[in-house]
Formats: structure tokens, sequence, C-alpha cells
């Protein structure tokens, strides 16, 4: 499976049937609407990829922060527009 | 120049790590603990991305990866940080094997002067441990088992399930080694029942100075380690100091490319094997070790009549090998592991070993057994 396949059922799994808000989800799918963009940038999108697959609201919640939440995917979003 | 044969000294590193290690020395130099800016924060994303990855091999949770500087700080962390656990329970006994490498063999003895009781079990004449010798070996004070998956020096596979099964009705902490084989043997080390895993980043195809231990959950438990060194907090106690982002990248991506290419490396290395078994055929080489567990990247062969130093001066200018470990080639000690395997002096002092990675480009055969018939024609 190549990175965007991989991006698309992670984003599709989490907003879908996870809590991944549409304000969100939507920066993603514009990623995979425009691949061409994209294909150069395939180490920050592993990344945003694993954190979808990490996806949990309460990340930063408890004494150890072991998923990610809206603040980490925002951020690789801004890298990802950035780099 | 000649062609690489000795990566299970160090292997070489992959292009897309080296572009990979360069973008976090050249731009994204944060450091991992200081993430109140875009610098701090790209990097711990960067470290935490690196856990991920190494956790997916082993199938182990993102917070059981604790990195280190390399698979002997790894394995000392391992063995030594157990020690004040053994003392608090009267638990003293350790098992090993004579085979290991001398990164597990020296902090156990270590330990076995502190007044541990050290047990190292032999291996049969194809190079592997024997499983039903180590659950006889097991006592009620046993603290740790400590086995190595692959063997560096003659590749061969160590029968991980079977051990992993004489251990399940024992509490003993199990340590493994896993130096030569994390990431070319996938399934093995993915067992619950390992507590402690060393692996190596320079055996992947990562640069040198970075290696993990694995302390996997007991119960929601971390194994009882005592840190060796103090100052920092980082990984989470186990293991102060700042944090290498850039090697922690590379080992990190080595480990991601080991998963995903694992299949197509084997293939290539077991075709570069073939062809090198085939061309040394006319020379009568004799396997140490049961080539059936021998992984697809590594052989040690004897070759009667030329001793291991001559052959692997003669052939330099062909073809770099080695007769032993990497730690101890320069000291001309004979080799402990084929000791240890009970083959004959003549064998011993005529062993090289080759091994080689999906980078290996193929060396002239022709010329490497006309160099080593004139050796023993010589000698």
């Amino acid at each position: 499976m190549n990175i965007f396949e991989d991006l698309k059922q992670a984003v599709t799994e989490q907003y879908e049937h996870g809590e991944l808000p549409k304000w969100l989800a939507d920066p993603v799918y514009e990623i995979l609407e425009n691949r061409d963009q994209y294909k150069d940038k395939e180490y920050l999108l592993e990344i945003l990829t694993a954190q979808l697959k990490e996806y949990d609201v309460y990340a930063e919640a408890g004494c150890c922060k072991w998923a990610y939440d809206h603040e980490d995917v925002q951020r690789t979003l801004r890298w990802i527009a950035e780099s | 120049m000649s062609v690489y044969l000795d990566c299970n000294a160090t292997t070489p590193v992959e292009p897309a790590i080296i572009r990979l290690v360069q973008r976090f020395m050249e731009r994204d130099y944060g450091n991992a603990a200081s993430p109140i800016h875009d610098f701090g924060e790209f990097a711990l994303m960067a470290v935490e991305h690196a856990r991920g990855q190494i956790a997916e091999v082993v199938a182990s949770r993102r917070d059981e990866v604790i990195f280190t500087s390399g698979a002997t700080e790894a394995n000392n962390m391992a063995l030594l940080g157990l020690a004040q656990h053994g003392l608090k329970t009267g638990k003293r006994h350790l098992i090993s094997s004579s085979i290991e490498h001398k990164a597990v063999l020296e902090p156990l003895e270590e330990l076995a002067k502190q007044g541990f009781d050290l047990q190292l079990l032999p291996v049969d004449a194809g190079g592997r441990l024997d499983p039903q010798k180590l659950a006889a070996a097991l006592r009620p004070d046993t603290l740790l088992v400590s086995t190595m998956q692959v063997n560096n020096e003659t590749g061969i596979s160590q029968p991980l399930a079977e051990i992993s099964e004489a251990l399940q009705q024992h509490e003993a902490f199990w340590h493994v080694d896993a130096a030569q084989g994390f990431g070319k043997e996938i399934v093995p080390l993915q067992d619950k029942r390992i507590d402690l895993i060393s692996i190596s980043g320079h055996k992947i195809y990562a640069p040198k100075g970075i290696g993990v231990l694995i302390a996997r959950k007991r119960d929601g438990s971390f194994p009882p380690l005592t840190p060796l060194m103090f100052g920092g907090g980082q990984e989470q106690g186990f293991r102060p100091g700042t944090l290498p982002v850039h090697l922690i990248a590379g080992i990190g991506e080595a480990a991601k490319m080991a998963l995903r290419n694992q299949a197509e490396r084997a293939d290539y290395c077991r075709q570069f094997g073939q062809k090198l078994r085939t061309a040394l055929t006319p020379l009568q080489p004799v396997i140490n070790g049961d080539a059936q567990h021998l992984l697809p990247h590594t052989i040690n062969i004897s070759l009667p009549g030329i001793p291991s130093d001559k052959a692997i001066k003669g052939l330099k200018r062909l073809i770099a090998v080695s007769s032993t470990s990497a730690c101890t080639s320069h000291t001309r000690t004979p080799s402990h592991v084929l000791s240890a395997m009970g083959l004959p002096e003549q064998i011993i002092e005529s062993s090289i070993r080759l091994s080689w990675s999906h980078l290996t480009p193929e060396p002239d055969w022709e010329q490497v057994v006309a160099v080593l018939q004139t050796l023993r024609e010589e000698n």
C-alpha cells in the first residue's frame, strides 16, 4: 500500500468511525486530492498517518501521552504545508 | 575497491536514511526535551514517530521502546539493570549460552563477580542452544535467562519459539540480544514472553551510535530495571541524556524499511548466498553451523589448509571478510563460538565469516577462488 492509500484509510476510519472532527479531516482529504503536490513529503505524510491512526481526543489526559490529539495533527498539517 | 562482505560487523547506511539523518542535522535540529517551540516540537514528534516504527516490528507498545547508544548499552541496561531486583528478591541464578556476544557475556561475568550464580549452557555442533537443556536448568531462584536471536559469527538462528515454550511456566525475566536478527527475522521477536530485547541501529542500515532496549510490560509494569545512569529523566527515567534525534529518526526509518522490505531483502540475500556457495564449491568449504537454520545473509565456512588470517589478507583487494566477531577480530583469539560448538582446531583456524546485504554488489568470484586456491597450494 502506498502512503496516500494508507493515509486515506487512516483518515476515513477516524472520521467515519472515530472522533476526528470534520475541520481536521478536510485538510487531509485536500492532500489526498492533490497527491502530486505532496509526493516528496513522504516522511511527514507517514507521521500524519501514524497520528491519525492513534488519534484520541483525550490524548493529553492522564500522566503519559501515548496517543495524538487535534493539536498534534494540526501542527503536522501545518508543517506539511510549510515544508 | 573490494566488495564489502562484513555486514554482520556493520552495514552500510541506506541512502534514504542518510538523507533523513541529514535533515535533522541541518534543518530540524531541535531538542526533543524542549517542545516549547517548533524546533523542539518537531524533534519530539520525530522521536515519537521512530518509537512507533520500532514498536511495530516487535509488536510492542510505543512506551516500551527505550533509546540507547547501541545494543551493547541495551544489553548492559537489561542485564546489570536487573541486579538490584535479584539481590532484593534473593534470585541470583542467571542462565545464558556459551555463544553469546561479549556484550552479553561480560556484563554477566560482572554479575558473577558480584555473587550471582552464572550458568552458561552449551550448544550443539550445529551452533544451537537446546531448549530442553534450558528447561532443565531453570530453578526457583532463576532471575534471568539471556539468549541471542541470531549468532553474529555463524548466522545461525536460535530456537526462540521453543525457548518461549520452556519459559511459559517460569517467571524468570527473558532477555534476547537481537542485534543480528532484528528486522531480518520478524516473527520470533513478537513473542510476548520476551521481556527485554536489545537492538542495534548499525546492523540494519542506520548509523552507528543508536540502539534500543525494548522493555515489555508484564501486567502493566515494566521489568524492574535499575537505571545505570542518572540525570535528566529521559526515556521514562531508564536512560537519561539528550536524545540524538537524527540517529533516532534514522533507526526508526531503518526499522520501517526492514519490515516493509524484509521479503525482497531476504530473496536478494538468498540468491547471493547461492551464487557464493556455487562459486566456492571447488574449494570444498565446510559450513560451520547447521545450514538449515542459517539466515540468508551470512555464512561461516572453513577452508582447511588456508589459515583465516592468510585468507583475509589475501582476499583484501577483492572482498572484505572477517574471521570472528568485529569486537574480537583484532585480537587473534580463536572464536569462542566455534570452540563452544566443539569444532576441531584446524576448522576454527581456517574459518571465515562472509556476511552481505541487499546492497551488496556481486564480487568477482572467479578471482576470489583463484586467490584461495593459490593460498592453499602455497601452504
